[in-house]
């Protein structure tokens, strides 16, 4: 929301520009800055990083890098994917997760100095990580690449940075609960137990032979899918409601949804070990769960869709920038719901395989759904965080239309040039030379949208970070209620 | 979902379930694995890895090839590997046995490495890491900082990490036989 649009601002909350804060947001208001600027900065590298990746892979002549070893496209790649998640993602989440339980729980943050420990820890172990990987001191698995030495800090600082929604859940005054904070909840539970599974499994004791692509497979679907997925939901669950003044529609399926999700999610991974050598019986579970993880997909759409369709909800959402970006992440966690279960089974999956259809599907999860809902959070709780109003509408307007056109892009590159790559890719007679020179047209596709969503983030920092500095309420004179 | 206890006991159980039945499972049955004749009397494979390849594998990781080549050979009728000239036959749980760690990729934007050392001598995979372009894969990163120039500078020389990284490719095979995929004599 913005100087020119502050009318909009949701109901029952003071607008924007006022500087009262309650006791529970004073408490958090220094964590969560900590986390949200961390976050800001780490997507501003991950974004400088996939444009480089993206000339890199687009590049027949090797690149403007490839004297230089530390930028060879085995580093930047890893380094960006691992900024993106563990940077970005996580940082911003353990803001808004902690936001969220705060809200709906009000839940006092006393003890925030241990959660401002834990991001100081985080973000010290992720930049070590980082500069560890360009030196190449990596494991080699997708998401743990991070010397293993780097694992047991991070649980540690996961631990005191994002377990607080489970001790607001605890201490919550009344006995009622949300859909949201069954999400955060989970989310918060599930990885830090999974994370640390996975780097004794894989890094500490590795387990014999290919069950370690087993355990890997088993982690990333739960870092995706449980991490990103639920806390990204949790976010849409709360939002919509709270900006559309109306109740979710069919809001008492919503446990269903809930616990369908947990309980298919983390048997996806093996559907991306189909072919491998790996048990038949593994690649089965895999299928079936991708396939059934279209059973609470169905339901959120119906809670979120329902939801929207429902007097103008569509048009309102499309006036508030709040809701017109988690709107828009909303309809892509349907789409992916739909391409997972479709691409889950044999026939689809040997075509796209080994493609970049994978990184597609990440793309529609990681960005278009997890990046866009955490925008869009971030444009309601700033105001309320900072007392200030967002410096530039049009900042605002870049950002929106600089993601969503480089999400879009990016991920139509991706799934349909993953979907043509297969095709080649299973006919022999097609060589690499004339796949790669299929590819060039996409890998120019990828260049531009990395680009583009460099430029929104760059608009959205410039106006988060103005917002922050401009911002001259101290939080000690705040409303205490 | 109001008792904290019975809700974080349902998460961990939903959790708990497939790591015990997708990882556990798993460790139990392909624990046990290891070399192999594929007939009474025959040789034993995978053989163990010469030191040499253990650090190219070392290399390998470190440069992050893994992000762009797979060591997986599909069977026929699951994609075009074979056909392809990847591998004489699929990829078993027992090659892997004797890898640590284990690569099997989840990209192809270059070919599949599983049984590269097979089609591949040292001199073409020399030549491909120092100038991809001159050996027809100019979309391949440049690994030239491997290789030096030797003290009189008429020749290129290539570095202890280069040569235990060709060392490692040139060992990559799965051309021989096992108890569950024997090749066709």
């Amino acid at each position: 929301m913005t100087q020119e649009n502050r009318s909009d601002h949701p109901q029952g909350r003071p607008p924007e520009g006022d500087s009262r804060l309650t006791r529970t947001e004073v408490q958090l208001r220094g964590p969560f800055l900590l986390f949200f600027i961390s976050s800001v900065i780490w997507l501003l590298a991950a974004s400088v990083l996939a444009v480089i990746v993206s000339l890199e892979q687009g590049s027949l002549s090797g690149g403007p890098f490839r004297d230089c070893e530390m930028l060879t496209y085995g580093h930047v790649a890893a380094a960006q994917h691992n900024l993106f998640v563990y940077g970005w993602g996580f940082n911003a989440f353990f803001a808004l997760n902690l936001w969220l339980l705060s809200q709906l729980g009000r839940f006092e943050l006393r003890n925030g100095w241990l959660a401002t420990l834990g991001g100081v820890f985080w973000n010290l172990a992720l930049t070590y990580g980082v500069i560890q990987i360009f030196a190449g001191n990596q494991t080699g698995f997708s998401l743990l690449e991070f010397p293993r030495e780097v694992g047991p800090v991070l649980a540690v600082a996961f631990l005191l940075a994002g377990f607080w929604p489970i001790v607001a859940f605890a201490r919550r005054p009344t006995g009622q609960t949300f859909a949201s904070q069954w999400f955060v909840v989970g989310a918060s539970f599930a990885f830090p137990l999974t994370y640390l599974l996975a780097q004794l499994l894989i890094l500490w004791q590795p387990a014999s032979g290919v069950v370690q692509a087993i355990a890997h497979s088993w982690f990333v679907s739960n870092l995706l899918l449980l991490w990103f997925g639920s806390s990204a939901l949790a976010a849409v669950y709360y939002f919509l409601p709270k900006v559309l003044g109306r109740t979710i529609s069919g809001y008492y399926l919503a446990p269903v949804a809930f616990w369908s999700f947990l309980l298919f999610a983390g048997w996806t991974g093996p559907a991306a070990l189909i072919g491998a050598p790996v048990p038949l019986w593994l690649q089965s579970i895999g299928v079936v769960a991708g396939a059934m993880l279209i059973i609470p997909v169905i339901i959120i759409a119906i809670n979120f869709h329902g939801t929207l369709s429902s007097e103008g909800g569509w048009s309102r959402a499309w006036n508030d920038t709040t809701l017109r970006f988690v709107s828009f992440g909303a309809v892509a966690f349907t789409l992916f719901g739909v391409l997972n279960a479709v691409f889950s089974f044999r026939g689809p999956n040997a075509v796209t395989r080994f493609t970049s259809f994978a990184a597609g599907q990440e793309q529609l999860l990681t960005y278009a759904f997890a990046t866009m809902v955490l925008f869009g959070s971030a444009y309601f709780i700033l105001p309320r965080l900072t007392g200030s109003l967002w410096p530039s509408a049009k900042l605002v307007h870049v950002h929106f239309w600089a993601t969503a056109l480089g999400a879009v892009a990016s991920i139509v590159a991706l799934l349909v040039g993953g979907w043509q790559e297969g095709k080649q890719l299973a006919d022999a007679t097609v060589s690499f030379q004339q796949i790669a020179k299929t590819g060039s047209t996409w890998n120019t596709v990828l260049s531009v949208s990395a680009v583009l969503l460099l430029v929104g983030h760059v608009a959205f920092a410039l106006n988060a970070f103005g917002m922050i500095l401009k911002s001259s309420a101290p939080a000690s004179a705040g409303r205490h209620d | 979902m109001k008792n904290l206890n019975i809700f974080l006991a349902g998460i961990f159980l939903a959790g708990a379930m497939p790591f015990g039945a997708l990882v556990i499972s798993s460790q139990m049955q392909l624990g046990p694995l290891g070399p192999a004749p594929a007939e009474e009397g025959g040789p034993l494979f995978p053989s163990r890895e010469p030191g040499l390849s253990i650090q190219g594998r070392a290399v390998y990781v470190s440069l992050g090839c893994v992000s762009c080549h797979t060591q997986q050979v599909r069977p026929a009728g699951q994609g075009s590997d074979i056909a392809r000239g990847y591998g004489v036959r699929a990829s078993v749980a027992r090659d892997y046995v004797q890898q640590k760690p284990v690569l099997l990729g989840d990209r192809r934007i270059g070919p599949d490495l599983a049984n590269y050392g097979a089609r591949a001598s040292k001199i073409d995979i020399d030549a491909l890491l120092r100038d991809p372009a001159s050996s027809g894969a100019a979309w391949h990163p440049y690994y030239s900082y491997l290789y030096g120039r030797s003290a009189d500078g008429k020749s290129i020389v290539p570095s202890e990490r280069a040569v235990a990284l060709v060392a490692y490719l040139k060992s990559l095979r799965q051309d021989y036989s096992s108890p569950e995929a024997k090749l066709k004599q």
